[in-house]
């Protein structure tokens, strides 16, 4: 929680620098009033539509990416941190179908390179038109400011209305809900989980089988089976089972035959 | 200890290769805009940085002819909000 605080400071531009010439490798829209930073989906779904290779985004996305997987939406994230917040409020939460977390998948391939290539930036499937996270960082603030100015309140379209209210709704009822089901840049970030450099442990010497990290799972991973499954965000919560038989590990660190002990990365 | 060897390898192909794609786009990239200057469409080249800047608030937009477009005469403000 305090990590993710300290980067807020990253995140939410309190010296007003607003660097929209680069991107960042967190889920941030670039509309919000405190954005330091270029969302790196925004960007790479506008370059779609606009026929051009986002170089700079895929480079940082790729770095970021085979250095911490998923490590980035679990400890970095600001909406990811959001949606932390609202699950602190005790209401029941309700788990989900593992395979909810392929749909990001879809969103990726669909919403922020396919749509926006064939389609332009106009099409309402556009990612940019059905982001919660520009609702709740733009649309809101903006629309709040619109109202204390005494403006005429510019809505945004209904499609990003509907899922602005399902979005709010969800957050009460599930942890994470846009990560685990929709976020594209998760599931970029997933994608080097079995290989990035940081990457979680699972020493089988350690364990007691007490299933500990079953309940510690907030995602309905078996993390015993699959350490550095693609549904993980490293919450680390895990690593609180008790007998230390999962941790984070990183390749560059000297640990003496990994493999000949028999642990599972 | 070999597949040790082996991860790390991979890791540092990765790392390199996103260094330089990264590189590439802050330094190198750019693209062809068409934009208005006192009425008359002129070609103009964008920088990467240039383009996500101009991205992110609606600046650039491709037309029916498939070149971008700035949307915003040069030397104007770009708009400062994003279109969507």
């Amino acid at each position: 929680m305090w990590i993710q605080t300290a980067f807020l400071v990253v995140w939410l531009d309190p010296l007003g620098l607003r660097l929209h010439t680069m991107c960042s490798p967190v889920f941030h829209c670039y509309a919000c009033p405190l954005a330091t930073f270029a969302c790196p989906i925004g960007i790479l779904a506008q370059f779609s539509a606009l026929h051009v290779v986002p170089f700079i985004a895929i480079g940082l996305l790729v770095t970021v990416g085979i250095l911490f997987g998923t490590l980035i939406c679990g400890w970095v994230c600001p909406f990811g941190f959001l949606q932390d917040l609202f699950a602190k409020i005790p209401t029941p939460k309700f788990d989900l179908p593992r395979f909810t977390g392929y749909f990001r998948y879809v969103m990726l391939i669909g919403a922020v390179l396919l749509i926006p290539y064939f389609f332009g930036e106009g099409h309402p499937l556009f990612i940019c038109r059905i982001c919660p996270a520009g609702a709740v960082e733009a649309a809101v603030p903006d629309m709040v400011s619109e109202a204390v100015a005494g403006q005429q309140i510019n809505w945004p379209n209904a499609v990003k209305i509907i899922i602005l209210v399902l979005f709010i709704i969800a957050v009460f009822f599930v942890k994470r809900p846009w990560c685990r089901i929709l976020c594209p840049l998760g599931a970029i970030f997933s994608l080097f989980n079995k290989f990035s450099a940081f990457f979680l442990r699972f020493n089988p010497d350690k364990c007691t089988d007490c299933k500990r990290c079953h309940k510690l799972c907030d995602y309905g991973i078996q993390p015993e089976k699959s350490p550095n499954d693609l549904q993980c965000i490293r919450c680390l919560e895990c690593t609180k089972c008790g007998p230390d038989a999962l941790n984070l590990a990183s390749v560059f660190e000297r640990s003496p035959g990994r493999a000949e002990n028999g642990e599972k990365i | 200890m070999q597949n040790k060897t082996i991860r790390i390898a991979v890791i540092s192909i990765f790392i390199l290769l996103g260094v330089v794609l990264f590189s590439y786009g802050t330094f190198l990239h750019s693209a062809e805009i068409k934009a208005q200057v006192e009425g008359d469409t002129v070609t103009i080249s964008k920088s990467e940085r240039a383009l996500v800047k101009d991205a992110s608030v609606g600046g650039v937009v491709r037309d029916e002819s498939g070149k971008i477009k700035q949307t915003y005469e040069k030397g104007e403000k770009p708009p400062e909000t994003c279109s969507t």
